[in-house]
Order: structure tokens, then C-alpha cells, then sequence
């Protein structure tokens, strides 16, 4: 079942990938899909130095997308592997993102993979600090805006080049 | 007591807790609290049963597995039954509330921290009567309720067999009257039910394995492709709810799938139809994705009749949003309304009935709260012998209830089955008596030999009136006198060869280690039975049992219940010829629980096979 709707979903996927974003798929092993994403322009994330170039634009961050073998009736798990300074995406070696749809009781089967990826592009843009793993980086963002973006546009330099 | 109030809630608590077993309403969720943790914790075991306090008459199904696990969000202020574990989570825990009590000494400061610990405290409602000791133990606690995953932790089948729900009732011998006496009540009218994991997702998984249920008790192979056509054209209601075709389509591949299995069986009639559905229902995958295809259908049925069901959901923005966060999540229970679309969707039109009953703490003798929906046949009227899908619903769980007529016995697979009336019978006993001649010891005592002699007796009586062995099984049953003191060492030895086919159940457990009784049988049992000498299996399988049931003593009346013993189902406790004609008597067709004997070829030969030789031949 999962394997068989996994790969469907990497059709679409294909076929319909959101800007900006590039997914590694081995096939030898399905259930673990890497996805290269770069910083999007109207997010902190973006790599201000690259931004005049028109290729390519922001920080590089690299993600893995694991589909548990219950795929589709639990979610997918998220996780970004190149750190970032982001109040949904916990700040350990995990770099664990778990908000939203992707939340066990909130997890539909009928979702799509292509939706976790909007949703983490929209989180990118604009983080939700109500919903915040990391509650320091959350109330940075909610009460100092200035100094998150200016921690988060130095983690994209140091880690996300 | 000169506890400051601040303390009451505290104190009392331990007060209560000795003073009374643990029922009232405020202990309950601790309790349950308990109850999970001791369940849980050891292993993947479900609750120890059998309870102790009750008689040692193990449940057929001895581990019969009832999976007590209260789901949903409900599960948090549900009750949940009370047994032993419970108890003795209840003393632990009274240990630690004396000894807290004990140290207690500055009472601001305490009720300081107490307070601190409520604010705290993440558990909702009536955890801050928790003492802070409890936290720890509670919250593990309620994890269980939301058990993380289906997979890593096992606690029995995701749809368990069908088995007796007196289990049921000896689950909560020690919980509230009002459950004692409604669950006591439950196996009169529902004599089985089976389990569904509770998971989270107890409720879709009951409704859509009872629905495959009836499809199989409906018996009509034509039935599984009309719904599969009925269901295919609901298909544009999950169209249009806004799911997209190529990702439900796989869970409709599952159900479907199934359906046709199901069908391929029926058409076959190679009776694994059963099988194949408990064992589809068990695989996590397969199961997950039917019950998803439910859930769509429920929930693209609400989105299509919303004033149906708006009214009931005024709490949400719109149906919509209902539908997403209350029915098509993947980890989220049945609720009331979505369970009514279902029986509208999918139990009423495929001309099933559905029944829910409630298990609750509402005064009542038994279950009083049932939500029916009576299936529509192709005519648009009720459909009166259409399948009844039957669920029993406790706060956050559901499993599944049948009636006894639900299954018929399969007659055709189990031979003919030979009926005797307690009266025919009967009318042997004189002849028997009289034909023999014999003065027999037992005999003149009364309500004693009676039936043992006519046990004996049965060859002449047999070859007078009958070529037919079957009736001799009805007098079979003989426990009754074993055990009753032997006067006399010829029948004693007598008893000894009947109590063989009562017992057979230990003879598998003791081989035959006890060979003194055979050298009483031959002698014996030759004058009273003269056509042969008893065949040496007789011999091998008689002696041992005896043996352990020596003595004065009567077997305990609970090996005369049915099922004591395998295979010994209808061995019926004759004691008396006064009570086997009394309606007392289950197989005299005045008892409420009439059940006319019948002769299965297997359990006699198996079982009574010395016995049995010996007199028929």
C-alpha cells in the first residue's frame, strides 16, 4: 500500500515540483526522500549576497522527508538536515518540523506530499511562532524581530550556503 | 481533623479511599489512571483476568484478551471498570497518600506547592485533586489513552474472535453497580461479542468489519457486486467533497478487494469467508485504508447532506472543517455524527440494520441506550430479516456485539445431529432395571445410582428398541455419581469406567499412570455387561481420571457447566430422575435455556469411546 502510493506521489511530485525546490529520490530506498530546498526570496532565508544573482537565490537548506511504513495513515516526518534559525523547526541534531498537517491527529491520508512541501515553503516565508518547537526563537520573532532575522540570515551564512 | 481546608480535597481523598472501594466518581479517572499503568506497563498482555475474587471457572476463552484500552478524546474522563489491578494501584497509592500525609507539617507552604503543581499540571478537569505524587504515574497514564502508535504497542488483535460476553461482564465484576448489573445482564441478549483494538480507531474499524460481516451473513453473492456498483457511484460525492481520485482510489482498491474476496468465498462456499475477513481486518495496512475509505464516505456524505447534519455540528466554522479535523484525520475516532452518516450512507441502503448500544452510568437493569437504524430494502421499506450489525459503545471505545441468532450453527458441516427428549429416556429406566435384574447397590440409594445403573443397563435396552447408539450418549453424563461414596468395590470400579468420558479433558494431561483400577474393571464390568469384554482403550482411558477424583467429595457445580472440559458441552448434570424431568433441567424444553441434547460424533468417540464400545456393541 504505502510503497505503491508513495510512488504515485513522487510522480506528481515531479511532475508539479514547487519552485525552488529539488527532491533526490533513490529508489532503492523510497521511504526516505531528500529534498533540497532553497531559501525563498520573501523569507530571511534567502542569501542576501546571491539575491542580485537571478539563477539562484538563498540559503540551501537540505531536508529528509521519511514515510513511516503506516504511509499514508500516519505522516510523513520532516526533518531539515542543514540547520536553520526557524521557531517550527527544532534547534537539535533532528532539526524536526511537526506542525500543521503534518501533526499525527491532524494527519490525513488523503494528503499529499506535494502539500507538505507548500507548507513547508509557506513556513519558510512565515514562520508560525503560535505553534512554535522552540519557544526562544519564537518569542525572538514575535517580540524581536529585528534580531531573529538578523540570527537567522547569520545561520543561513554559516550553515546554509 | 485539624487539617487546614486547603488540605481537604488532599486528605479526604485517603480517607475515602478507606473507608470505601474506590467508586466514587472523582477517584475514577486515577483509578483508570492505574488501571492503564498496571495494565500497560508490564507488556503487551492485555489485563490480567481472570479476577481473582471471582470462582475458578476459567473463561472459555481464557485470555480472551478483552483490550481495555479506553481511546478517543472521550477516553480522558471516561470510567473505566474497576478490577483487581486497580485495587491494588489503590493501596499503593493510599500508601504514598499516608505517607505524605504523615510528613506533611507546614501547610502553606504545601498547599503552596500544591497549588504551584495544579497550575502545573497539564491534565485537565479533575487532575488537580491529584496529589503531586500522582503526576507522574497519571501522565504516563493518559498516554495510553492515545496510544502513539498502533503498531508498537501491541495489545491484542485489531479485531479480536467472537467469543462470549459474559467476558464481558467478569471484566467489570468489580467496577460500578450500574455496569455490574447492566453487563450482567448483556449475555441474555447479546450472547458473543469481539474485541477491537482500541487504537484510536475502534469505532471505523467496528462499523466497517461488522459491515463485511453482514455482508457475509446476508449470504448472497449478487448482494457483494450491487454494493460494490453502489458504492462506485458514491463516488462522485468524494469528488466532489474535493478528494482526488487517484488517491482514493487505492483505499477503495482495499475495500473493494475484499469485497471480492469475500464473494470469491461465498461462491465457493468454501467456508473460509470468516477467516478471510478477521484475518484482512488484522493486517494494519489493509484495515487502515478500508477504514479510511470509510471515513470518506462518511465524510463526503455529511459535506453532501449538510442540512443534515449542520445542526449538529453548530460548534465548527463548517461542515468542512468538521470533516478534517473530526473524520478524515487519520488518528481520530468515530464521533456520534459521523457514525449516524455512516449507517445512512453506507449500513441502511446496503439494507442492513445497525444497532449501537451505550454502555453508560445511567440507571438501568441493563442497557437501556440503543441507536438503531433499520436497514431499507430495495422496496424502500425497512427490510424485516436483513443482517443487524451490532456495536457496543462505552465512553471512547466500541466493539462488537452479536445475538445468538446472529449465527446459526453450521449445521451442514457437523453431521446429523440426533435430539432425545428427557422423557424418552426416561421411559427406559424401568425396562432397564427390571431386564437386568440385578440387584445393584447403588440403586437403592436414592437420586444416586440411578442414572449409573441405567448407564449400565443400556445394551439390553438398546437392542430392545433401538439399533440406534445415539439416546446411550444422553444417560452418559455421569459425573454426578463418581464422586459419590462407593459402597462397594464393584461399583466403585463401575463408576470409575463412567467417570472416564466426564473427565477426558484430563486424561490428555495424565497419561495413564494409575493402573490398579484396571484390575477392578474386568471383573466387573463383565457380569453387568455381558455381550463384551470392554476393549482395551476403554481400560487405558478410564482408571487415571478416577483416580484423581477420588474420594467423597462431588465435583464442584462448575463442572457441570456447559463447556467445562472440552468437548463436553452437553454433558448435562443429571442428578436426580426428579430434577433431570424438572424444567430445571436445560435439555427438558420447559428450561428458559432449553438446549435439547445432541450426539456429536466427535466428542464420544473421542472421548467416551470405551464407554461406548463396550455398550453398543
Amino acid at each position: 500500500m504505502s510503497t505503491k502510493r508513495i510512488m504515485k506521489e513522487y510522480g506528481e511530485c515531479v511532475a508539479d515540483t514547487p519552485e525552488g525546490m529539488k527532491i533526490n529520490f533513490d529508489e532503492n530506498k523510497i521511504t526516505k526522500w531528500e529534498v533540497l530546498l532553497d531559501g525563498p526570496d520573501q523569507s530571511v532565508y534567502a542569501l542576501p549576497e546571491v539575491l542580485s544573482v537571478s539563477v539562484r537565490q538563498g540559503g540551501h537548506f537540505k531536508l529528509e522527508i521519511s514515510f513511516p511504513p503506516e504511509y499514508p495513515f500516519k505522516p510523513p516526518v520532516v526533518s531539515f538536515k542543514t540547520k536553520i534559525y526557524h521557531p517550527n523547526v527544532s534547534n537539535d541534531d533532528k532539526g524536526s518540523m511537526c506542525l500543521g498537517l503534518l501533526r499525527a491527529e491532524e494527519w490525513k491520508p488523503p494528503n499529499k506530499v506535494v502539500a507538505v512541501l507548500r507548507l513547508i515553503q509557506t513556513l519558510l516565508i512565515e514562520p508560525n511562532p503560535d505553534d512554535a518547537i522552540e519557544p526562544s526563537i519564537a518569542n525572538d520573532y514575535k517580540e524581536n524581530y529585528k534580531e531573529f532575522e538578523k540570527t537567522a540570515k547569520e545561520w543561513v551564512k554559516r550553515y546554509a550556503k | 481533623m485539624s487539617r487546614p481546608q486547603v488540605l481537604n480535597g488532599f486528605h479526604h481523598y485517603g480517607q475515602q479511599q478507606q473507608q470505601q472501594p474506590p467508586f466514587d466518581g472523582l477517584l475514577h479517572l486515577q483509578h483508570a489512571a492505574h488501571a492503564h499503568a498496571h495494565t500497560h506497563a508490564p507488556g503487551p498482555m492485555y489485563r490480567p483476568l481472570p479476577v481473582p475474587s471471582l470462582p475458578m471457572r476459567a473463561p472459555e476463552h481464557p485470555a480472551a484478551g478483552y483490550n481495555h484500552q479506553h481511546t478517543g478524546h472521550h477516553g480522558r474522563t471516561s470510567t473505566v471498570p474497576m478490577s483487581d489491578p486497580a485495587y491494588l494501584a489503590a493501596d499503593d497509592e493510599l500508601a504514598q497518600l499516608q505517607k505524605l500525609s504523615n510528613e506533611y507539617e507546614p501547610e502553606t507552604t504545601v498547599s503552596a506547592e500544591r497549588r504551584a503543581q495544579r497550575a502545573a499540571c497539564s491534565v485537565p478537569t479533575r487532575a488537580p485533586r491529584a496529589k503531586p505524587r500522582l503526576r507522574g504515574l497519571l501522565l504516563p497514564a493518559l498516554r495510553a489513552f492515545h496510544p502513539p502508535s498502533a503498531t508498537d504497542t501491541p495489545q491484542g488483535p485489531l479485531v479480536g474472535e467472537r467469543q462470549s460476553s459474559s467476558a464481558i461482564a467478569t471484566e467489570y465484576a468489580n467496577a460500578d453497580p450500574v455496569y455490574r448489573v447492566k453487563t450482567a445482564a448483556l449475555p441474555s441478549k447479546y450472547a458473543y461479542f469481539r474485541t477491537c483494538r482500541g487504537d484510536g480507531h475502534c469505532g471505523w474499524r467496528a462499523i466497517a468489519f461488522t459491515y463485511y460481516e453482514a455482508m457475509l451473513r446476508a449470504g448472497d453473492v449478487l448482494k457483494f457486486e450491487e454494493e460494490e456498483a453502489r458504492l462506485t457511484s458514491m463516488h462522485n460525492l468524494l469528488n466532489l467533497a474535493g478528494f482526488s481520485e487517484d488517491i482514493y482510489e487505492d483505499f477503495v482498491e482495499e475495500a473493494f478487494g475484499l469485497l471480492q474476496k469475500l464473494a470469491g468465498s461465498v461462491r465457493a462456499m468454501d467456508g473460509a469467508a470468516a477467516d478471510i475477513l478477521l484475518q484482512t481486518f488484522n493486517d494494519f495496512g489493509t484495515a487502515m485504508a478500508i477504514i479510511t475509505y470509510f471515513k470518506l464516505l462518511a465524510s463526503a456524505w455529511i459535506q453532501s447532506n449538510p442540512n443534515e447534519y449542520q445542526p449538529f455540528l453548530l460548534d465548527y466554522p463548517d461542515l468542512k472543517t468538521y470533516c478534517q479535523h473530526n473524520i478524515e484525520a487519520s488518528n481520530c475516532e468515530i464521533d456520534h455524527v459521523a457514525m449516524a452518516a455512516l449507517a445512512e450512507a453506507m449500513v441502511k441502503p446496503a439494507g442492513f440494520g445497525l444497532e449501537v448500544l451505550y454502555l453508560d452510568r445511567s440507571p438501568g437493569a441493563e442497557i437501556n441506550n440503543t441507536y438503531r437504524v433499520d436497514g431499507v430494502g430495495p422496496d424502500g421499506y425497512p427490510s424485516a430479516n436483513a443482517p443487524t450489525m451490532r456495536l457496543l459503545y462505552r465512553p471512547g471505545h466500541y466493539d462488537i456485539l452479536y445475538k445468538a441468532e446472529d449465527f446459526p450453527p453450521p449445521v451442514a458441516s457437523q453431521g446429523p445431529i440426533h435430539v432425545a427428549l428427557a422423557g424418552y429416556t426416561d421411559g427406559f429406566v424401568p425396562n432397564s432395571l427390571s431386564s437386568s435384574g440385578i440387584t445393584d447397590v447403588m440403586a437403592f440409594i436414592p437420586g444416586l445410582s440411578y442414572p449409573a445403573g441405567l448407564g449400565q443397563r443400556w445394551p439390553p435396552v438398546s437392542y430392545d428398541y433401538t439399533p440406534n447408539p445415539a439416546p446411550q450418549t444422553q444417560v452418559a453424563p455421569v459425573p454426578a455419581y463418581t464422586p459419590a461414596p462407593t459402597p462397594a468395590v464393584p461399583v466403585a470400579s463401575n463408576h470409575q469406567e463412567y467417570v472416564a468420558p466426564v473427565h477426558a479433558s484430563h486424561v490428555n494431561h495424565h497419561p495413564p499412570t494409575n493402573h490398579h483400577t484396571l484390575h477392578l474393571e474386568p471383573p466387573v464390568t463383565l457380569p453387568i455387561h455381558p455381550p463384551p469384554a470392554p476393549p482395551p482403550l476403554s481400560i487405558e482411558r478410564a482408571p487415571p481420571v478416577s483416580v484423581e477424583r477420588g474420594g467423597p467429595f462431588r465435583p464442584s457445580m462448575y463442572e457441570f457447566e456447559p463447556g467445562y472440559g472440552a468437548g463436553q458441552v452437553h454433558s448435562l448434570p443429571f442428578q436426580t430422575s426428579i430434577f433431570r424431568n424438572s424444567h430445571y433441567n436445560t435439555a427438558h424444553f420447559l428450561n428458559p435455556d432449553f438446549q435439547p441434547e445432541e450426539w456429536s460424533p466427535d466428542s464420544e468417540y473421542s472421548t467416551n469411546r470405551g464407554r461406548h464400545k463396550s455398550t453398543s456393541q
